[in-house]
């Protein structure tokens, strides 16, 4: 019992609160649609469609805990699944052809974030403007490489990775929760996670006490480039296609996700299992305003409110806390 | 003297003139045509629209924020203004300029509201603001394109002030709703640079904490700068739906980027208290024959977007890097 108590206590009120949301939402639409929203379709559905833009929200994580933005990632995603697709069928589509692939587009990735972060870190180019200017260049590649239309032909055993099950588990799924322990992992346990936590609280801080702020910068810019790309092979899996302009609403989408997960957009701040939870509850919420038909703009407007007041609660309860 | 003169020669404002040269030089050579009546005709109307926001958005960032829901904002303010007229068959163009400045008021106000009071970031307020105004336009107000747009307004587009006939017996004409962002460059330039108002919205770009103790009411001028911002993204929106000739929710929606990069490459910082409003024109006619003559140039236009976004990382790259030199030189 006093365990338990002390368990709560210490757990991010945050995180709890959208536990609640979740078993709530669970609760509700288990009473009006039990068929179709506890359903097994609808619950590996739901599975293969949030690991997408859910990576996508680890990588504007970390960005914004270094004090950042991250808001090029849908661009590098695309970009990177263009180029690996390219690859893929090029080299003829057998099984080391796919992991090629995969390989050329997590280096794409890679190389994308290095130059976003190298032009924040190292120019000290605002990181809001130059992701900005960064989705329009990828998204620009995009559209050089393939001239518009999406890229098809793509061997038909690579749709298995966002489509296929292993014992009933949606792989995509486990690919969400191998990218989420990494990132968790890197946060808590490496001295770049303690390093970027530091820069985010105050840079200024952190270059006089020997921190090597464009290092940790690149880095931080260079896992959110390769987790983008790692969003980007999902999706071309997904969709058994690549194209330049594919998501285009995920970078709304993530950063509600990151702000609602308890991330301070100032930097400093932020736990990877707030922003797995907050994944899930808008993945809930989504799905449930799918099964109840409602028109899907109307997603748009929720998801903008709840933003506001996510954050408008967040300051309230931060200003009666300083008094 | 000499000193003086190499200072102008290397302004950011005259580095954009040079770009802006070289760029309609080698226009020019691969197509004469360029040069001429016709091409500052179509260029004036391809920057109405985005002057009337680029103005808007260099005084927010200059005051060290940032708005990018102002393109949500004129769509929900145009389309509700146009369904509301035809729906009571006024035919006034005064009114609904009038009910669309209204409403990009009010949703100037929130913004506002958000970020003065509340304190949010700009950016995630503006984000939030917009995704609310999109959607709602979208969910309540219908995804229908308006084409019957009530006659004394359409007449609006067909009022000119300059008619020019080239040698092929193509007729160009500038539109008078010109005259609009024209007045806006006047009142901006005028405000920011001799009353206090435009003074003060440099001085909470450049340190709130410091304009607070220096007397400013750093929260009275956010209103006002973002109040105007929503209400110019109304007059805006309307002005293109005239231009257009039909009412489209979704038409301006994804124009903020450009409007940002036409800002920044004029020489702006994004970090604030910098900005002039000469900058911002260049920027803007910079960026508008980017877009619109690339195609002279051979440059096929699956290439646009990249080679957009290229100019916008080369310009703001090379303000940022001044910037930096500024900053590293020794203070005296």
């Amino acid at each position: 019992m006093e365990k338990s108590k002390k368990f709560f206590k210490e757990a991010d009120k945050n995180t709890l609160a959208l536990f609640g949301i979740a078993l709530l939402i669970f609760a509700l639409m288990g009473i009006f649609a039990p068929g179709s929203f506890l359903g097994i379709a609808n619950l590996q559905g739901m599975c293969i469609q949030f690991p997408e833009y859910g990576i996508l929200a680890l990588g504007m994580m970390l960005a914004m805990i270094s004090g950042g933005i991250d808001l090029s990632l849908v661009g590098i995603a695309n970009f990177s699944s263009i180029i690996g697709s390219i690859v893929m069928i090029k080299t003829g589509g057998s099984g080391t052809s796919i992991l090629l692939g995969i390989g050329a587009a997590l280096i794409v990735g890679a190389l994308c974030g290095t130059f976003n972060g190298f032009l924040i870190g190292y120019l000290r180019i605002p990181a809001m403007l130059v992701t900005l200017c960064g989705l329009q260049l990828y998204t620009g590649l995009g559209l050089a490489v393939t001239k518009g239309p999406a890229l098809t032909g793509l061997p038909e055993s690579y749709s298995l990775l966002a489509n296929g099950a292993f014992f009933g588990i949606p792989i995509a799924l486990l690919i969400f929760i191998m990218v989420f322990l990494i990132v968790a992992y890197i946060l808590r346990a490496t001295v770049y996670g303690q390093h970027v936590l530091y820069m985010g609280t105050n840079d200024i801080a952190s270059k006089y006490s020997g921190i090597h702020n464009l290092k940790i910068t690149i880095t931080t810019y260079l896992i959110g480039g390769m987790l983008g790309a790692v969003s980007g092979i999902l999706m071309a899996s997904h969709y058994n296609s690549a194209k330049a302009d594919y998501g285009s609403s995920y970078t709304l989408l993530t950063l509600l996700i990151v702000v609602l997960g308890g991330t301070a957009p100032e930097g400093g701040k932020g736990k990877v299992a707030g922003v797995a939870m907050a994944v899930i509850v808008l993945q809930l919420v989504s799905s449930a305003f799918n099964i109840l038909r409602v028109n899907s703009f109307v997603k748009t407007f929720v998801w903008g409110l709840l933003l506001l007041a996510i954050m408008i609660i967040t300051k309230v309860v931060e200003s009666k806390k300083k008094e | 003297m000499n000193k003086k003169v190499k200072q102008i020669l290397t302004t950011n404002e005259i580095i954009v003139v040079y770009i802006i040269i070289a760029l309609c030089i080698l226009i020019g050579i691969v197509n004469p045509v360029f040069l001429g009546m016709s091409t500052a005709i179509t260029l004036s109307r391809a920057m109405l629209i985005t002057l009337i926001f680029a103005i808007c958005e260099m005084v927010v960032i200059i005051s060290g924020g940032i708005d990018v829901s102002f393109p949500a904002v004129a769509c929900i303010a145009m389309y509700s203004t146009i369904r509301f007229v035809i729906a009571f068959g006024i035919e006034s163009p005064i009114f609904a300029y009038g009910m669309v400045a209204l409403i990009g008021l009010a949703f100037g106000a929130l913004n506002a509201y958000l970020i003065a009071k509340i304190k949010l970031p700009p950016l995630i307020a503006t984000l939030g603001v917009s995704s609310v105004a999109n959607g709602a336009t979208l969910a309540f107000l219908g995804t229908k394109e308006i084409s019957n747009i009530p006659e004394k307004m359409d007449a609006l587009s067909k009022v000119f002030l300059i008619s020019y006939t080239n040698s092929q017996g193509i007729t160009y004409q500038l539109t008078a709703l010109i005259l609009i962002p024209v007045s806006m460059i006047i009142v901006a330039y005028y405000v920011l640079k001799y009353t206090m108002l435009g003074r003060g919205i440099y001085a909470i770009g450049g340190d709130k904490n410091a304009a607070r103790i220096a007397g400013f009411n750093v929260t009275r001028i956010q209103f006002i700068v973002y109040m105007s911002s929503g209400l110019f993204a109304g007059i805006g929106g309307l002005t293109y739906t005239i231009l257009m000739r039909q009412a489209s929710p979704q038409s301006l929606m994804g124009s903020e980027m450009m409007v940002i990069a036409a800002v920044v490459v004029g020489g702006t910082r994004i970090t604030g208290g910098h900005g002039t409003v000469i900058g911002t024109i260049l920027g803007v006619l910079l960026i508008a024959i980017v877009q619109n003559n690339l195609i002279m140039l051979g440059i096929p236009t699956h290439f646009q977007t990249f080679v957009v976004g290229l100019i916008i990382v080369i310009g703001t790259s090379i303000t940022s890097l001044r910037a930096k030199k500024i900053a590293n030189s020794a203070k005296v």
